[in-house]
């Protein structure tokens, strides 16, 4: 049985965004001039011919973002269950929460001081 | 939403066919950027089964910790180490995706038995609609301990990370024989240094 509510709108979300794409694609494959010459095949057809390889190597430092960014998400996922529960579960759910907070708190002050949070 | 059995039943069916047919192509892949892409396609379609089974907040963490996140490290990862996979070793390759096909079958053999031999009780009470708040009163109530553990294990797992990937931990030296997986990056010094863009001459 199904019981959630207001998907009806999601699905009719998704199909319209899958739509979209193709219906785009579609009229410009109609609609656009079939001439092929080599210039079809460059990159950019009047801008700056790219040079080199287009899959580079990653600076690490971009993984130290994304790893600080992964415990954080995670963080919030166990805080909306909170957010969305609060009028119920009263005032020592309250200080309960702000202790996840502050330990997690510990951690980004720890990443900080570490410079993992530093772009250059 | 009140779906009927039918529509339940085909939408079924295409989140199965989008699970199965992206972790096929995760496998069989020879790219691993475009199998972690794949990948990201399965959770997806994870999230949508999750979704099915009435379990929103499920379906929404799925998305935002598998998707955002995990794959997003997992790409990372493909791009920082970008080793490209050389074609010295294909001639052990047949007997190495010989061996990796045995203990496939042998994994898929062993959990078909076990989800044809154990006798799933179906719940016939009817769902709850509003899991989060459900979830939520949980937490604080009766799993309040794990809730606490759980910030202490991210921290530990935060602080981990952080010191396994500062650069005085990445080994320098290179071991004799393999290749080592080089995890490089240049002195901050020659961070400064951008590559010039080539001056226009007022060409437009």
């Amino acid at each position: 049985m199904f019981v959630l509510s207001g998907y009806d709108y999601l699905l009719v979300f998704l199909l319209v965004s899958a739509l979209v794409p193709l219906i785009a694609l579609g009229l410009s494959a109609v609609f656009r001039p079939k001439i092929v010459s080599a210039f079809r095949k460059s990159t950019y057809e009047s801008g700056i011919e790219p040079r080199g390889d287009s899959w580079i190597q990653f600076n690490i430092r971009y993984y130290m973002f994304a790893l600080v960014f992964v415990i954080f998400d995670i963080e919030t996922v166990f805080l909306y269950p909170w957010a969305v529960a609060f009028d119920k579960v009263g005032l020592l759910a309250f200080i309960e929460a702000l202790i996840f907070i502050a330990i997690l708190v510990i951690g980004l002050v720890y990443a900080w001081r570490k410079g993992a949070l530093e772009w250059t | 939403m009140n779906l009927g059995e039918g529509v339940r039943l085909v939408s079924f069916g295409i989140l199965a066919l989008i699970v199965l047919g992206g972790a096929l192509g995760v496998v069989l892949a020879p790219s691993m950027v475009h199998a972690a892409f794949l990948l990201g396609l399965v959770f997806v379609g994870m999230s949508g089964l999750y979704l099915l089974l009435n379990a929103d907040f499920v379906a929404a963490a799925q998305i935002l910790i598998y998707v955002g996140a995990v794959n997003v490290l997992l790409l990372f990862a493909i791009m920082l180490v970008n080793r490209r996979i050389p074609d010295a070793a294909a001639g052990k390759r047949g007997l190495r995706n010989t061996i990796a096909g045995f203990v496939c079958l042998f994994v898929f053999g062993s959990l078909v038995n076990g989800v044809v031999r154990v006798p799933w009780p179906i719940s016939t009470e009817t769902p709850i609609a509003n899991s989060t708040l459900r979830i939520g009163e949980q937490f604080f109530s009766y799993y309040l301990l794990p809730f606490e553990a759980v910030s202490i294990l991210l921290l530990l797992a935060l602080v981990g990370a952080i010191i396994l990937a500062r650069r005085e931990f990445v080994p320098d030296r290179t071991e004799s024989g393999d290749q080592p997986l080089v995890l490089p990056e240049r002195p901050r010094a020659e961070m400064d240094e951008t590559p010039k863009l080539p001056e226009t001459t007022g060409r437009r």
